[in-house]
């Protein structure tokens, strides 16, 4: 503005005086006007640029912080990506049970049932028996264990009696207390760790209907006692050493007439009874003691050996004069998924009044294929497995007839047909060879569920 | 009576021989195809645990030589110990509460040692159903 008003006056002065006067006083205001105007204009103009400079270093800013947050937010996402590949490339956390953090117990039932079929040689073929056989489980924490298990049973009474007869039997009642990774301690009704058999092999876990003879006539199957029991791992492959050390009350004398001793009054399943006198007591004052120690190696999966040895002694008779004992040799082999074999030698020994030392043994080979190992992809075959069994008892006492000499001798050739893994219908005949009257060939079927 | 004891004895017979020969036939096929062969590739049983209810990859693998592993695993020990005494069950069959207490019968009945126990329980209920 001031310039150009500088320019005005120096043009002014410099114009000659002739055209100075020539203009008109109101040639000049209008003049003046305009230059005035045009100085507010070019001011008007200086200050609108001041405000959109500032408008424009403001935007400039604004730019810059908008840039910085777009990079900070592109390397949050860069970091996210990265870590949700990592996290995807981790293994997945174990499953954890939904009901652990608040619940430390659990009830539940196990067992078996079954139902059989059978044709004795002389005999019309009749329904045999149903049996409903639960096992009751309680885990009161994570080592505290109770366990029944009991056996219902419906059967007829052919050969020797007509009718039918129904039992409720306590197969086993224990507490099981787990004190480490190698012991546990067990007290009650015990399963008795002679063999495997009674333990691993009986009811539906056997693959034949009917138990070997040596089994059901030389031993006892169940004590009231105490038990400790565990394995112990030997080496890295999965081999280990199991074992069972027990007290039970031991066999006892059924006896009411007061000779305790006779042979023939031994009673395998205890020793309270009735006396010679009519009281009901504790026949004999001296708990028997037993024991099994095991070696199980397996090779891989499905391909072990599995051998055991174990033994039982104690008195039977009121008076405390004799022991009755038994030793047991067991082994299991399995060679691949198809394949199973197990056995079991037994010997018992107790003395009497009458007899002398008396001696009893038997034994029993089984073996199972199953047909699934031969690939032939068939269904029905697939399901098939063929099963043999052979039984051996030797001297084994009848009260009846007064006899020691029974020597039986028993083949059975049979299957199992596997609907499912837990429902099994089997099927065996069984050739038997003996001076027993009461043993005889038969053909048994019987339908199983485990559950 | 008499009559049928030359046929009882007879039956006997064959009963021994069929039964001997499907016995030492199932053994040496299960030997055979068991016992592995230098050279020859790895067959499917040596690469894979069979069971009843899952294919259970070993971790001896197809293609990797065999190697000393320090430890078995869960599903290892699960297919060793179970087919001893019964059929393999299903995982998916119990609860993972359920497990635990079958788990307890399990290690007292077959004398487990607790490590061992730990494992299998653990595979049981990582594949269990709920």
């Amino acid at each position: 503005m001031f310039g150009l008003i500088m320019a005005g006056c120096v043009i002014g002065l410099a114009l000659p005086l002739r055209v100075a006067a020539e203009v008109s006083e109101a040639d000049f205001n209008a003049l003046k006007d305009t230059v005035q105007k045009l100085g507010e204009q070019v001011q008007a103009l200086q200050q609108s640029n001041v405000v959109q400079q500032q408008t424009h270093e403001q935007d400039t800013q604004q730019i810059q912080q908008l840039q910085q947050k777009l990079a900070e937010t592109q390397q949050i996402a860069t970091n996210a990506e990265q870590k949700s590949i990592e996290a995807s490339m981790t293994q997945p956390m174990p499953r954890q049970p939904i009901d652990e953090a608040t619940v430390n117990h659990n009830f539940m039932m196990l067992g078996d049932a079954e139902f059989q079929y059978a044709k004795l040689a002389g005999q019309h073929g009749a329904f045999l028996q149903a049996d409903f056989a639960p096992i009751f489980l309680y885990r009161g924490g994570d080592n505290i264990l109770f366990e029944a298990g009991f056996d219902t049973t419906l059967a007829n009474n052919a050969p020797g009696n007509s009718g039918y007869t129904t039992t409720f039997n306590l197969s086993f009642a224990q507490l099981d207390y787990v004190m480490n990774d190698y012991m546990t301690f067990a007290g009650g009704e015990l399963i008795l760790p002679l063999g495997t058999y009674t333990e691993r092999g009986a009811g539906w876990l056997n693959k034949i209907p009917d138990n070997p003879l040596a089994v059901d006539a030389l031993l006892p199957g169940s004590g009231l006692g105490a038990e400790l029991r565990g394995g112990v791992p030997v080496g890295a492959a999965g081999k280990s050493l199991n074992y069972e050390v027990y007290v039970v009350n031991g066999p006892g004398s059924s006896d009411t007439t007061g000779t305790s001793g006779s042979a023939g009054n031994l009673d395998l399943g205890g020793n309270v009874g009735v006396r010679s006198d009519g009281v009901t007591a504790n026949l004999h004052g001296h708990p028997s003691g037993g024991a099994r120690l095991g070696f199980f190696m397996p090779f891989k999966p499905h391909y072990d050996l599995e051998l055991g040895i174990s033994g039982q002694s104690g008195e039977w008779d009121d008076a405390g004069d004799h022991l009755w004992s038994a030793g047991v040799f067991d082994a299991a082999l399995h060679l691949g998924p198809s394949f199973e074999a197990k056995g079991e030698y037994i010997l018992t020994r107790y003395g009497s009044d009458d007899l002398g030392t008396h001696s009893q043994q038997g034994w029993w080979v089984q073996a199972g294929y199953k047909l699934a190992g031969l690939d032939l992809e068939l269904p029905i075959i697939n399901n098939l497995e063929i099963m043999g069994r052979y039984d051996s008892l030797h001297d084994v006492y009848d009260p009846n007839n007064n006899a020691f000499d029974f020597k039986t001798q028993r083949y059975t050739v049979g299957y199992v047909y596997y609907f499912t893994n837990t429902l099994l219908f089997e099927g065996d005949y069984e050739f038997v060879n003996s001076n027993d009257p009461s043993q005889a060939d038969q053909l048994i079927f019987q339908l199983s569920l485990g559950f | 009576m008499s009559k049928l004891k030359p046929l009882k004895a007879l039956a006997q017979i064959i009963f021994v021989a069929v039964a001997a020969a499907v016995m030492i036939g199932a053994l040496a096929s299960t030997l055979c195809s068991a016992a592995p062969t230098s050279g020859a590739p790895p067959s499917k049983t040596d690469s894979t645990v069979s069971t009843n209810s899952v294919a259970v990859k070993a971790q001896a693998s197809e293609a990797a030589p065999p190697v000393l592993k320090p430890q078995l695993t869960g599903a290892e020990l699960y297919s060793m110990h179970c087919n001893r005494c019964h059929p393999e069950r299903y995982p998916t069959e119990r609860t993972a509460a359920q497990w635990k207490t079958i788990m307890l019968h399990m290690q007292v009945r077959a004398n487990i040692p607790g490590n061992q126990a730990r494992l299998i329980l653990q595979y049981l209920q990582d594949n269990s159903g709920r």
